[in-house]
């Protein structure tokens, strides 16, 4: 074909520029790395989810984390993005964590730092907790239970550090305290208390049954106040993990090596296996993919699985399947309905929808079965603690949708011929792009006429779909959207989305302005008891929601994992929907 | 002559702050204009589910509730006189030039800046040495072996170079050269000082993958200039004269063939960030081109303006330069 | 596959029109426009470039009304694990003559021609607006000197001092969804066309100023000045003409340049709106997608449209420059 030619004539000349540096090629690989080390757990398509590959202790070695961007911030207290909060536990001890096992096991919650689930009062407003004692950061000094505070206050301060989560100030006593670096007096925050070096009592504003996962996030990890250096802290945080950093340059790599203070038997959901972690930033994605298919590189940090290419090359290939996993990641991705918006503030318009769209276009534009995820019934994804599957709109039993049903609920709200609405999403997320469009395509064969609009993610939930006046002046009757849960349970996943009381001007999250009386009640009651009584609540939720038809939706995401045969202790944790990196290690 | 200098240096002073205040404009009051508040934009740089209170935090934090005209004199005054941040437990200083404190990861800008340069000037200087030489060396000897089948390969291959997309041609090089054929596995950017063959190993195929776009350009040019001025009076003058073939073709034919490619490569030096912007993101090297993508993707408005002050300040100099040579080598233009 | 590129300058080019005798009829003289257009048709390979670009804008003005919908999905010519079209060479078949997109099954052949409309059209008219400002500034400039040249001279330093990608980027990134009354594509398409054309001037600029400032000191200019000639006589009738060919030549250069960086605003997300088909969004969506190692058909055929387009632009333009150089007459 002529462009061959072309590029083999330009082959010929480059070749010929290159005869200053043609060495032969340096590190000669091929497929996939060195030799196999596996002592337990056969190499198989998806056994990283239900079991460990190719556990080993062997010490040493560098492993490489290459990222498609940067992180928010490796400051502890100042993170939100998931692979990052799983990749924090490496450099320190929070709280609680998840427990480091595979399949369902890992969706416990265990004391990391702390001696136990802490014990609640009579009322719920007060809990303790003790700290393992003797605890030592990277330098020697010794863990206070004044650090574990300090480290909370400090995220207090959202001019210093703004991206972490907002758990504290909504359920701790003292919601206006400014933070350590404003407010200089020795008590500091008064909803904490530190009786002695090991313990803490926080008190609640109201009862909080899940105040221990909100203890699993980083910012739950301890800072010395004499080596905090507020918005540099990011550059080295002080640490209390297996690892300490070693060098950071901003937007390029960071370098971990083993921290000589830890100790294996105070923190048995990590590990310290390699002699040194290398994780480069902003590394393009099909770069990222061809290095770990060549065993360049053994960790795609984003955790978001391959792209395109590299997935039908590793699935066409059954050796190079056998290394891979397909875990459910704990994403779900819908459309938001909004109530508000005419003509779909008529539960039969909306229901027009939920049975006229295609989900099978909609998922292969998420990238099909196994990189886009599994058609979704309902708003809970299947790995959360409550999920029960229903599906009232046939989007299992008809999931090209459902044009009979579709057709009777236009007519039921007023609209035979059908009708116009605008449809919001992020421009710069090429699957979500393909996404809608394939949804604007279905519906249109129902007669409701689509118009999409883009906006950039960065400023999408904060100034357009999650800003309502914005929706209302400009009939964004429908915005796509995504949500992973804060933690594995219905409270996680449901209260940002469809709770009436966390609608807000700005970075609204509850798109549609679903309040209903019913669901809200549902919430209230599910903080006054445990156990499961209210994990059955949840699917209670789900169902009057899903009733209302707020929102319709599209996958539970999938992603298609690569382990290298030289890396360890591989195997998907299910909370993080990704490879515990706490644990792992390399071989070779 | 140097009186025209010391006039330019001047001059460029005044056009670097005419682009600073055209750059504000464009990046802090077009987006007012479209109805963004200083409260939607610091609620850019919060987490998830933010407070109200948050993201006052962060607008009161970055100056953003301030006038325009205040931000830019404040930005401006910073650059000079240097910028006291607020870091939390103490306050940083960043002395002169300081472009200011990321908005996303609140660290300075400018040290952020220096240790991308060298990566993008690699590559910039590397494929403009590349492709002038070889677009121009082609460019003549396509002219004068017009019709030969070296003429029509080369101008084929440069039709082709200059029909393609940069990102394309990129991604194709890297497909054939690095994934499939392994010359050059797996690329990435090594430092000069670290490792000077690995350095120029890993550089390869992007300053071929930006060089063939622009060598193509000038070869063609070339060619054109070329045929012209050998079918001019004083080249048969010269030849008559007895002069050696190579003088004639390179003292006078050449030299009067370089005017329009001096004027293009002045030109192109201010499209050299766009090329660099995507050669850097196809083969992932942390130069100025990807910091500007992402800066502009996060709406980081320091490293933006950082950013592009730089970029206007190299082209705005190396104008200059071009405007001087402009004069050296046509001695009809007179100032 | 080297085109040739036929030049005719310079010693050893076609004969000289040699005056046609037919018994009866007196020799007539040939305007300027006339002995182009007779040099230009002798000269086949910029004819079959021109040919082409006649063609494609043809193609754009009437195909979208021949081919099927761009927009509809065929979600059952692909296979859903590997999301590739079914069947060989992207899923070509009768009903699908170039076969169908990747993950979406769209038509493919649609898309290339609604897409030729969007491109062309985009690409033509920022060429024009580059033109317009281009040429006159730089005519301005580069004729009466003095302090009009600095001043504009300065003017392209502060344009060209942009780095012009990044002021594409932003400014398509940050206009609204809708403004001075367009929205959606509209909107968006004039703020291609302005930022691309507007951003581009100077390169016109320039070029025009640099040839104003050596064809000033042409005896010619002298000539007419003597005569008494003033200022705006000397503009239109003795340099515009002789800038007739610059002017054509890097306006046809410029066009296939706007077509690519039009694609390269799509690669980086500020192109037109989805599902608008446009080339450079194809090209952009093969390459970032990685679908061209699982369907190499996808960028194959958008990749070698572009280079057609922009070949016979170069082509038509080396033939117009060719004939219209006053030089070799």
């Amino acid at each position: 074909m002529k462009r061959r030619k072309i590029f083999a004539v330009t082959a010929v000349g480059a070749a010929a520029a290159l005869m200053i540096s043609a060495c032969s090629s340096s590190s000669g690989s091929s497929s996939t790395g060195g030799t196999n080390n596996t002592t337990t757990g056969t190499v198989a398509f998806n056994a990283g989810i239900t079991g460990v590959v190719n556990a080993s202790s062997h010490k040493g070695g560098t492993l490489i984390y290459d990222d498609s961007s940067t992180p928010d911030s490796f400051d502890p207290g100042n993170t939100y993005y998931a692979w990052v909060l799983n990749f924090d536990r490496l450099f320190v001890m929070p709280l609680y964590t998840f427990k480091s096992c595979p399949g369902t096991c890992g969706e416990q919650l265990v004391p990391d730092l702390a001696t136990d689930m802490g014990t609640v009062s009579s009322d719920g407003l007060t809990w303790t907790f003790h700290i393992q004692s003797g605890i030592k950061y990277e330098d020697g000094t010794v863990v206070t239970a004044k650090d574990v505070k300090y480290g909370i206050e400090r995220t207090y301060d959202r001019s210093v550090a703004a991206n972490g989560p907002t758990y504290y100030q909504a359920l701790l006593t003292d919601p206006k305290y400014p933070g350590p670096y404003k407010d200089k007096s020795p008590t500091g925050l008064t909803a904490i208390d530190t009786p002695n070096a090991t313990t803490l009592v926080m008190h609640l504003q109201a009862p909080f049954p899940d105040l221990p996962d909100v203890l699993a996030f980083p910012s739950s990890a301890p800072v010395p106040q004499a080596k905090d250096t507020g918005s540099n802290y990011q550059l080295h945080p002080v640490s209390t993990g297996p690892y300490m950093f070693k060098s950071y340059t901003l937007n390029k790599q960071l370098t971990l090596v083993p921290n000589p203070n830890w100790s294996a038997a105070t923190d048995p959901n990590a590990k310290q296996l390699a002699s040194q972690i290398i994780v480069n930033l902003n590394v393009n994605q099909a770069d990222i993919d061809n290095r770990l298919l060549h065993g360049d590189i053994q960790v795609d940090a984003a955790g978001t699985g391959l792209a395109a290419a590299a997935r039908a090359q590793v699935l066409a290939n059954p050796t190079d399947k056998a290394n891979s996993d397909n875990p459910v990641n704990g994403f779900a991705r819908f459309i938001y309905i909004n109530t508000k918006v005419a003509p779909l503030n008529n539960i039969h318009c909306r229901e027009a929808i939920e049975y006229a769209a295609n989900k099978v276009t909609m998922q292969t534009a998420w990238g099909g079965p196994i990189a886009g995820g599994q058609i979704g019934s309902t708003v809970m994804p299947p790995n959360i603690m409550g999920y029960k599957s229903f599906d009232y709109y046939n989007a299992l039993s008809q999931p090209n949708g459902d044009m009979t049903n579709a057709k009777q609920q236009l007519q039921a709200c007023g609209q035979p011929n059908g009708f116009s609405t605008s449809l919001a999403y992020r421009s710069d997320r090429p699957t979500e792009v393909a996404a809608v469009t394939a949804l604007q395509a279905s519906l249109q064969t129902a007669g409701i006429k689509v118009t999409l609009k883009g906006f950039p993610s960065g400023s999408y939930y904060t100034d357009f779909a999650g800003a309502p006046a914005y929706v209302h002046s400009h009939d964004l009757g429908l915005a796509a959207g995504g949500w992973g849960a804060d933690w594995p349970d219905g409270f996680g996943f449901l209260d940002s989305l469809v709770a009436g009381n966390t609608i807000v001007a700005t970075g609204n999250t509850n798109i549609a302005e679903e309040n209903n009386p019913v669901v809200n009640n549902l919430f209230t009651q599910s903080s006054k008891v445990t156990g499961a009584a209210r994990t059955a609540i949840w699917s209670q939720i789900d169902e009057q929601v899903m009733k209302d038809a707020v929102i319709l939706p599209m996958v539970y995401q999938k992603v298609l994992l690569f382990r290298p045969t030289n890396l360890t202790n591989v195997y998907v944790q299910a909370y993080y929907g990704m490879y515990n990196y706490a644990v792992m290690g390399v071989s070779s | 002559m140097i009186y025209f200098i010391i006039r330019r240096l001047i001059l460029t002073v005044f056009l670097l702050l005419l682009v600073s205040a055209i750059t504000f404009a464009i990046f802090f009051l077009v987006p007012r204009l479209a109805g963004q508040t200083a409260y939607q934009l610091a609620a850019q740089y919060v987490g998830r589910n933010p407070t109200p209170d948050a993201i006052r935090a962060v607008e009161i934090k970055l100056g953003l509730n301030d006038p325009l005209y205040l931000q830019y004199g404040r930005f401006i005054k910073g650059i000079i006189f240097g910028v006291h941040y607020n870091n939390g437990p103490d306050v940083s200083y960043c002395p002169f030039p300081c472009f200011g404190y990321s908005f996303r990861n609140q660290e300075p800008v400018w040290p952020q800046l220096i240790s991308d340069a060298p990566v993008t000037l690699s590559l910039a200087i590397g494929a403009s040495v590349l492709w002038l030489i070889g677009g121009v060396s082609i460019g003549v000897l396509s002219a004068l072996r017009r019709g030969s089948f070296f003429d029509r390969l080369s101008m084929g291959i440069a039709l082709a170079g200059v029909s393609l997309p940069v990102f394309f041609t990129g991604l194709m090089a890297l497909e054939l050269f690095s994934y499939k054929w392994s010359l050059f596995p797996n690329v990435h950017y090594v430092g000069i000082t670290s490792n000077p063959v690995q350095w120029a190993r890993n550089l390869v195929l992007p300053w071929v993958t930006l060089a063939f776009l622009y060598a193509a350009l000038y070869a063609r040019l070339t060619r054109a200039g070329m045929l012209e001025t050998m079918g001019e009076d004083y080249i048969r003058t010269a030849r008559a004269k007895g002069l050696p073939e190579r003088v004639v073709i390179v003292k006078h034919g050449l030299r009067a063939a370089l005017t329009p490619i001096v004027t293009i490569f002045g030109l192109d030096l201010g499209l050299l960030l766009g090329g660099a912007i995507l050669t850097e993101s196809t083969f992932s090297f942390p130069g100025l081109g990807q910091f500007t993508i992402l800066a502009i993707q996060n709406q980081d408005l320091p490293e933006i303006m950082g950013v592009v002050m730089i970029a206007a300040f190299f082209i705005v100099v190396a104008n200059m330069i071009v405007d001087i040579l402009y004069a050296v080598v046509d001695p009809r233009v007179r100032f | 596959m080297a085109v040739p590129i036929d030049v005719a300058t310079g010693p050893g080019g076609p004969e000289p029109d040699a005056p046609l005798s037919i018994p009866g009829k007196a020799i007539e003289g040939r305007s300027l426009g006339q002995i182009a257009w007779l040099r230009l048709r002798r000269d086949k390979v910029a004819m079959g470039g021109g040919v082409v670009v006649l063609l494609l804008i043809l193609t754009a003005i009437i195909g979208p009304h021949l081919v099927q919908n761009p927009n509809v999905f065929n979600s059952n010519l692909i296979d859903p694990t590997f999301l590739r079209p079914k069947g060989a060479f992207g899923g070509i078949s009768l009903a699908h003559p170039l076969g169908v997109e990747p993950e979406t099954g769209r038509d493919l052949l649609a898309r290339i021609v609604v897409g030729a409309q969007y491109s062309l059209l985009i690409a033509f008219l920022a060429t024009c607006l580059a033109v317009i400002i281009g040429t006159f500034f730089g005519v301005v400039a580069g004729y009466f000197g003095g302090w009009i040249d600095s001043l504009i001279a300065r003017a392209m330093d502060v344009f060209l001092a942009f780095p012009l990608l990044v002021f594409a980027l932003a400014l398509a990134g940050v206009i609204p969804n809708s403004a001075f009354g367009l929205s959606g594509n509209s909107l968006r398409i004039a703020v291609l066309i302005f930022v691309i054309g507007f951003f581009n001037w100077p390169y016109m600029g320039r070029i025009i100023r640099g040839q104003t400032l050596s064809l000033r000191e042409r005896e010619f200019v002298d000539a007419a000045r003597s005569l008494g000639a003033r200022a705006p006589y000397i503009l239109f009738r003795e340099l515009l003409p002789n800038l007739v060919a610059p002017i054509l030549v890097y306006a046809t250069l410029l066009i296939p340049t706007n077509i690519l960086f039009e694609a390269a605003l799509d690669y980086l997300g500020v192109g037109l709106y989805v599902p608008t088909p446009s080339w450079g969004q194809m090209l952009a969506s093969a390459v970032q997608n990685q679908f061209y190692s699982i369907d190499p058909e996808f960028m194959i055929i958008p990749g070698v449209t572009i280079f057609i387009t922009v070949l016979a632009f170069n082509l038509f333009g080396d033939g117009l420059r060719d004939a219209l150089d006053p030089k070799t007459r």
